[in-house]
């Protein structure tokens, strides 16, 4: 098995990061998600996590938006010079997490103003951001529509707009154009690309290494629970001596991808949950 | 301060946010509210008038009837039974053992009763006594076919009322009076009158039996729905993770969830009070009496439901949270209203008169029995205290259990 670590070790100028992963472990019960994980984003970074699925990226993107804690190591965060821990950033952090979370019986921007008052941010200047963005997405004349019967475009595009409403640094996307048809997933591409152009951090999961290649100006490899890579495309490519991205996270991530669910149930929960569909799973 | 605010605010606009979500789902305000408040209006209402309509339905209905004796039909029975709706037939009895005996005539019974041909059997034979007249009797009829039942009862209605002239004619004879010889010893003028509770006193006790278990069922049946909806609902349907995202505290989150499933639930078993409330000061009180409670007992009944509400929304949300998925919530919230129930149905056989003060201090009894007492006009300041600490102190335990619940980190994880 071959590892090829491009970098793995966070910045030597640690209070240019807006955000640091330093020596992360998580683990669920027996299985670990992470292992042992460092990394740094800066500002004004499009930084795509790039892995199959159960590799970690969402387990990453919970512990850098405060959902989860690390079993061992450290997130935290920098606003300005001020080192702050992860809990206290959620203000300037916007998230799409992958299932859109929408309220049903509220119309798109009664969602997103929702969250943006939870943000402490006034109803005007929510607006002015949703309507900004919303037309770049085509999507301000269904601001005032029931989310109910909305397309998963639709919806991931609500989505985004509920993030971005309250003006975070940094937005954390998992899976932004995973089910989207074409057209709906190069909005949301050029948008995440024209926030990057304009200065903001975007941390970006996917497994569709070609729309990483186009929209990120870094991409991080995460392999089984490990971080396996971290650079550009070129330099990803230039240090694994291949002509593709593809090529490249292949040699990358030569050994055989673990299986089953990375996230399981507590103890209690799992008997809870035998207790309640007596007798537990079939393949217990 | 400003902190403080903020997350008041936060609070409240959680709590706006579920609220407009109930007010949208009209299964909700269906279930929740018009339910609640219609109910009781609806049965006092409704029931008489349709229990009404039936007895006159069955009244309607000519029924035979068949007597077997031995010799002419005595003429003081025959004329109850002619005002009776009641065709009869007389035929000769052949049961020469006890009247009661249906074996001769069972199956010719059973099938005129099916064919609507012959609903009941009266049996007479005459015997020997000192009175003016004496008579063994017995009435075959199914007391599975409403129409045999009814042929019996008015029959036996019948025989009954001939029975009393015979019983006034003996008596007549003897030169006594039916109360000179039944009631030698009797009560002297109302016996209402004599009782020194106002009616309006007695609906209260009555009311005092009925309102805790209306509040602990309903209270403990509304929040539940709502509970699972902003909690394991909000997991499965995958919203909470992005509200969990934002920078309001969990115990905040909880706390607007929490406020706005009580408000829901409180409205709702107060619209139910209400309704009831209604039904029997204006539907019903001519034959339940309208209750008189105090200004008082009103505001610490209130105070009692709403605390009461508030504990058990408490609880049921923290139990909600630990579910994966709807189905689980609903699968184990559902039993646990007997938690509920149980306690409150024990605690109306408890005596009011001399009660201990720890009754007080047990959760559910305690308001329950608060309830008892605040519509009896019972207001005892030892009693008040010790519930309303007791039921708060609980109620915040609850809340406090359900907000460390809300922290648990597989939140954001569901079954779907």
């Amino acid at each position: 098995m071959r590892h090829t670590r491009v970098s793995m070790k966070p910045s030597s100028h640690p209070v240019d990061a807006l955000l640091r992963v330093v020596g992360v472990t998580k683990t669920f019960a027996e299985v670990t998600a992470l292992a042992d994980v460092s990394v740094d984003f800066h500002a004004g970074e499009v930084v795509g996590l790039v892995g199959g699925n159960g590799a970690g990226k969402t387990t990453l993107l919970r512990l850098l938006c405060g959902l989860y804690r690390p079993t061992d190591g450290i997130v935290h965060g920098h606003v300005g010079e001020k080192r702050v821990e992860i809990h206290q950033m959620r203000e300037h952090v916007g998230v799409v997490p992958e299932a859109t979370g929408l309220y049903a019986r509220l119309t798109a921007w009664e969602n997103i103003r929702y969250h943006s008052r939870l943000n402490g941010i006034d109803d005007d200047m929510a607006w002015t951001r949703t309507e900004r963005f919303a037309k770049l997405l085509n999507f301000d004349e269904d601001l005032h529509r029931s989310t109910r019967g909305f397309s998963r475009g639709m919806r991931q595009k609500t989505a985004l707009l509920r993030a971005m409403a309250h003006g975070p640094r940094i937005l954390l996307l998992d899976e932004p154009t995973g089910g989207l048809d074409v057209t709906s997933a190069r909005m949301v591409r050029k948008l995440v690309r024209k926030l990057g152009d304009e200065g903001g951090t975007v941390i970006y999961s996917t497994h569709n290494l070609a729309e990483a290649q186009q929209v990120c100006d870094r991409i991080i490899i995460i392999h089984n629970g490990t971080l396996r890579a971290d650079g550009t495309p070129s330099s990803l490519m230039k240090k694994t001596e291949t002509d593709s991205l593809e090529e490249a996270y292949v040699a990358l991530t030569e050994d055989v991808s673990r299986t089953g669910e990375t996230e399981v149930e507590g103890r209690f929960s799992r008997a809870w949950r035998r207790l309640m569909t007596r007798g537990g799973e079939p393949d217990e | 301060m400003s902190d403080i605010r903020l997350r008041i605010g936060r609070v409240l606009e959680v709590a706006r946010k579920e609220l407009i979500d109930f007010v949208r789902d009209w299964r909700t305000m269906l279930a929740m509210i018009l339910v609640p408040i219609m109910i009781f209006p609806v049965i006092f209402i409704a029931l008489p008038l349709f229990l009404q309509s039936e007895q006159a339905e069955i009244a309607e209905h000519q029924l035979i009837v068949e007597i077997q004796i031995d010799e002419e039909v005595p003429t003081g029975l025959s004329e109850h039974l002619e005002g009776r709706n009641l065709i009869f037939s007389e035929v000769e009895l052949v049961e020469q053992g006890t009247l009661s005996n249906n074996t001769l005539d069972a199956q010719r019974l059973k099938s005129g009763v099916e064919e609507d041909t012959l609903h009941a059997i009266l049996r007479l034979r005459q015997t020997d006594s000192n009175a003016s007249e004496s008579w063994d009797y017995a009435i075959l009829s199914d007391s599975t076919s409403e129409l045999s039942r009814e042929a019996k009862a008015r029959t036996l209605e019948g025989v009954l009322a001939w029975e009393a002239d015979v019983i006034n004619t003996t008596l007549a004879e003897n030169n006594l009076s039916r109360d000179e010889a039944f009631d030698p010893i009797h009560w002297d003028g109302d016996q209402n009158a004599a009782d020194l509770a106002s009616t309006g006193e007695k609906a209260a006790m009555g009311l005092a039996m009925f309102i805790p278990l209306v509040v602990a069922l309903w209270t403990a049946t509304a929040a539940i729905q709502p509970a699972i909806d902003l909690t394991a609902g909000e997991r499965e349907r995958g919203t909470l993770e992005a509200l969990l995202c934002t920078p309001v505290a969990r115990a905040d989150l909880l706390f607007g969830k929490w406020l706005a499933v009580a408000t829901v639930a409180s409205v709702s078993v107060l619209g139910q009070m209400g309704g009831l409330l209604f039904a029997i000061a204006f539907l019903a009180g001519d034959a339940f009496g309208v209750p008189s409670i105090t200004t008082t007992g009103v505001v610490l009944l209130l105070l009692s439901v709403l605390l009461f509400a508030v504990f058990v929304v408490a609880i049921e949300l923290a139990v909600a949270v630990r579910a994966h998925s709807v189905k689980e919530a609903g699968s184990i919230l559902g039993p646990m209203i007997l938690l509920f129930i149980g306690p409150t149905l024990f605690a109306q056989f408890v005596n009011l008169q001399g009660i201990e003060n720890w009754w007080f201090a047990m959760p559910v009894f305690n308001v329950t029995l608060a309830m008892r007492e605040a519509i009896m006009g019972i207001h005892d300041p030892i009693h008040i205290v010790l519930w309303v600490t007791t039921s708060l102190s609980y109620a915040i335990v609850a809340v406090w259990w359900a907000s460390k619940q809300f922290n648990r980190e597989d939140l954001v994880e569901s079954l779907s």
